[in-house]
């Protein structure tokens, strides 16, 4: 039994690291998908929601379709 | 009892006999002629010749520690095989404790075995993973190769009478670190049992100066570098087990909490397409949001602008999807392309109080398009996909293992009677 | 009841040399003499000169006459020696007496040990290496097939070696370390089971002293 975790111990460590590292990205709801954050002044936008630009600006229009 | 010296009959050199009486023939250092040393009327059986002389890795008469016992090295022989044309030779010294007895130390490209002699028979004659095998000990033995050794020459005494060129027949079975020799003559079948030893040990029990030369290929006997491969593939299982409790923990903590679901319309004759939502409270630890909408579109595209934003800090998340569907029927029967359905995770959003705003957009050509569309905020959907990306990353060293085990295996059994172009490496359990 | 206690052993005069003569144990009925090497068997009260053993036997075998040991359990005395030869060279019977009133042999060729005691079984008429064996109620294989003749003998005999010459042995082996030995110098052939020994399991007391070796 003590043969399964010495003579594989950097096995475990790799492993148990990785699974750490997944566990604590799932936690914080990480992703490698990142949407655009920044800051606004909220008040403007619910009193004006035309007004606000979004800064997902890499949009271009849908030109196709059938 | 002392050790005595005869004189070869040859060239009258003194020839020592640390074997005392066991020595049954013995080689003259000087000319090279193997005497009879069976009785005292000493006669010449043959002679080697000069340029066949080898050299020992091991000085004669050095002593080393094995099991605890002291043996010494009182004779030395260089033996061959002849292989599909190739000649391969190495050397066997022979081990003497007046006590103990007699042991065996062989050599082949810096690869050492300690050989002794079998006391019992194997128990069974068998197979094993397609190989004809032994058991001996209760341990399988698989057969490895069958030559015939010749010795080609010879340093020192020997408790049998050395005739140079005399050929036996060997056959070779292993079960690493061990290999089992069956001799077979007319008259009598012997069984001795090799433990594969390395350099370092062997310059370690003799107290050498200089290091022996390192190995080069993989030996029969030799024992497989990596830790036992069935523990390895065991230790993936357990991590494996381990993803799956994690995955479970996750799930049980999610939240998974609808925040925000209504149904909203948009029509390309509005002026203001832009909307805000009423707010809503993200609880909870930093985690995702889920945003799905599901469209009543048909053939036809709605681009969806949406910004998350944070009413007491200011933060916003800008995201925005294309949704289309498209249907019809040809010739082939009913085709539908697209998905009316749409779904954006954002990562890492802390609690807080929140609403979206949305601004949809359809196509600006002459026509009236129109689309309902709801929203859906879920917070802390479980989504486990860098978990399933652990499942093969995890995999990873105990498939490099396995596939390194196999090379070495491969390598291995290229020096046996099985060795093909197209050889199975049976992996060996340990 | 230890054979070699008592004074009832035979005591005697060597006819040679004169040299005083006791039988280390009750049984024995050959001897040969220390001093002159003659062969000498027990007729009655009186010893009677048989023979000469002309060939030195000092060997290299650390086990000598007066050797302790112990066996299973018992402990035992080296009290008499034969020495045969063949083709390969030379090896040792000798021949022990255990505190508990048995009997045995200790095989000694080219230091490869095995103890055996005499048995009531069956030998086959002949064998060849690889033929299987039952003897008593175990199966052994015949490993080792060896046509041998006496060259000597020292101490105490339970039977006369003198008028043996050339004579076939078999050694058999199974696989939980069992040896047997058949001995075709009578008739019926003399069949021997025991065991491969290691030199430490023997405990020997009293063996030879090797220079150079501890």
């Amino acid at each position: 039994m003590t043969n399964l975790f010495l003579g594989n111990l950097k096995y475990w460590l790799y492993g148990l690291t990785l699974l750490g590292g997944a566990g604590v990205a799932e936690w914080r709801g990480y992703s490698f998908t990142s949407i655009n954050e920044h800051q606004v002044a909220p008040k403007s936008v619910r009193d004006n929601p035309g007004a606000y630009r979004s800064h997902y600006s890499t949009y271009t229009r849908y030109s196709g379709g059938k | 009892m002392k050790v005595r010296a005869i004189d070869c009959p040859n060239c009258g050199g003194s020839v020592e006999l640390r074997g005392y009486s066991h020595s049954l023939s013995a080689v003259c250092i000087q000319c090279l002629t193997v005497i009879d040393t069976s009785h005292p009327q000493l006669t010449i059986l043959k002679q080697f010749q000069d340029a066949n002389r080898v050299r020992p890795l091991l000085p004669l008469g050095s002593r080393g520690r094995f099991g605890g016992k002291l043996f010494e090295i009182i004779g030395m022989q260089e033996r061959q095989i002849m292989v599909d044309g190739t000649t391969y030779s190495w050397q066997e010294y022979l081990l003497f404790n007046p006590y103990a007895g007699f042991r065996y130390l062989s050599v082949y490209r810096g690869h050492w075995n300690f050989i002794e002699p079998a006391k019992g028979l194997p128990e069974t004659t068998t197979r094993y993973l397609g190989k004809p095998a032994l058991k001996y000990q209760g341990e399988t033995y698989r057969h490895f190769q069958t030559a015939e050794a010749e010795t080609s020459f010879a340093m020192g005494e020997f408790p049998w009478k050395l005739e140079v060129g005399q050929k036996v027949t060997v056959k070779d079975y292993i079960a690493p670190p061990k290999l089992l020799s069956e001799e077979i003559t007319p008259d009598e079948v012997t069984y001795s049992v090799g433990t594969y030893q390395t350099g370092e040990e062997i310059a370690k029990a003799f107290a050498l100066t200089t290091p022996l030369s390192l190995a080069s290929g993989v030996f029969a006997n030799q024992p497989a570098p990596a830790a036992n491969l069935g523990s390895t593939w065991s230790t993936f299982v357990l991590l494996l087990v381990g993803l799956f409790v994690l995955s479970i923990f996750l799930k049980v903590i999610s939240r998974n909490e609808v925040v925000f679901d209504q149904r909203l319309h948009y029509s390309s004759a509005d002026k203001e397409s832009a909307k805000v939502t009423d707010i809503f409270e993200l609880k909870g630890r930093t985690s995702n949001v889920e945003i799905e909408s599901e469209t009543d579109l048909l053939n036809d595209w709605m681009y969806l602008d949406m910004s998350l934003i944070n009413t007491e800090t200011g933060q916003a998340w800008d995201f925005g999807r294309e949704v289309s569907y498209y249907s019809g029927t040809d010739s082939d029967g009913r085709w539908t392309e697209g998905n009316p359905k749409v779904s954006v995770n954002i990562p890492s959003v802390p609690s807080g109080k929140y609403y979206l705003r949305i601004d949809p957009d359809m196509s600006d050509d002459a026509g009236l398009h129109s689309a309902s569309y709801t929203i859906k905020v879920t917070r802390d959907v479980p989504k486990f996909w860098l978990l399933w990306l652990a499942i093969p990353l995890l995999m990873l060293p105990a498939l490099w293992r396995t596939i390194k085990r196999g090379t070495f295996e491969t390598q291995r059994w290229a020096e046996s009677d099985y060795a093909t172009s197209s050889s199975s490496s049976d992996d060996d359990d340990d | 009841m230890n054979p070699l206690a008592g004074s009832d052993r035979f005591r005697g005069n060597c006819p040679n040399c004169g040299a005083p003569i006791q039988f280390t144990f009750l049984q024995a009925v050959q001897t040969v003499c220390k001093f002159c090497q003659s062969v000498l068997v027990r007729q009655g009260v009186d010893l009677q000169l048989v023979g000469k053993v002309a060939d030195p036997l000092i060997d290299a075998s650390p086990i000598q006459l007066g050797t302790e040991g112990q066996y299973g359990g018992q402990a035992f005395q080296v009290v008499g020696r034969i020495v045969y030869e063949y083709l390969g060279g030379r090896w040792n019977e000798w021949y022990l007496a255990f505190s508990n009133g048995t009997f045995g042999w200790l095989s000694d060729a080219q230091l490869e040990y095995a103890i055996s005691f005499l048995v009531k079984s069956t030998a086959p008429a002949q064998a060849t290496r690889g033929v299987q064996v039952a003897l008593g109620k175990e199966l052994f294989t015949v490993t080792t097939f060896t046509r041998a003749r006496y060259i000597g003998v020292e101490g105490d005999m339970p039977f006369t070696t003198w008028d043996k010459t050339e004579s076939n042995f078999l050694d058999l082996r199974s696989a939980n370390q069992r040896f047997a030995t058949v001995d075709y110098s009578e008739q019926p052939p003399l069949v021997f089971t025991g065991n491969l020994v290691d030199y430490d399991d023997l405990k020997l007391r009293n063996v030879k002293q090797f220079e150079g070796w501890q």
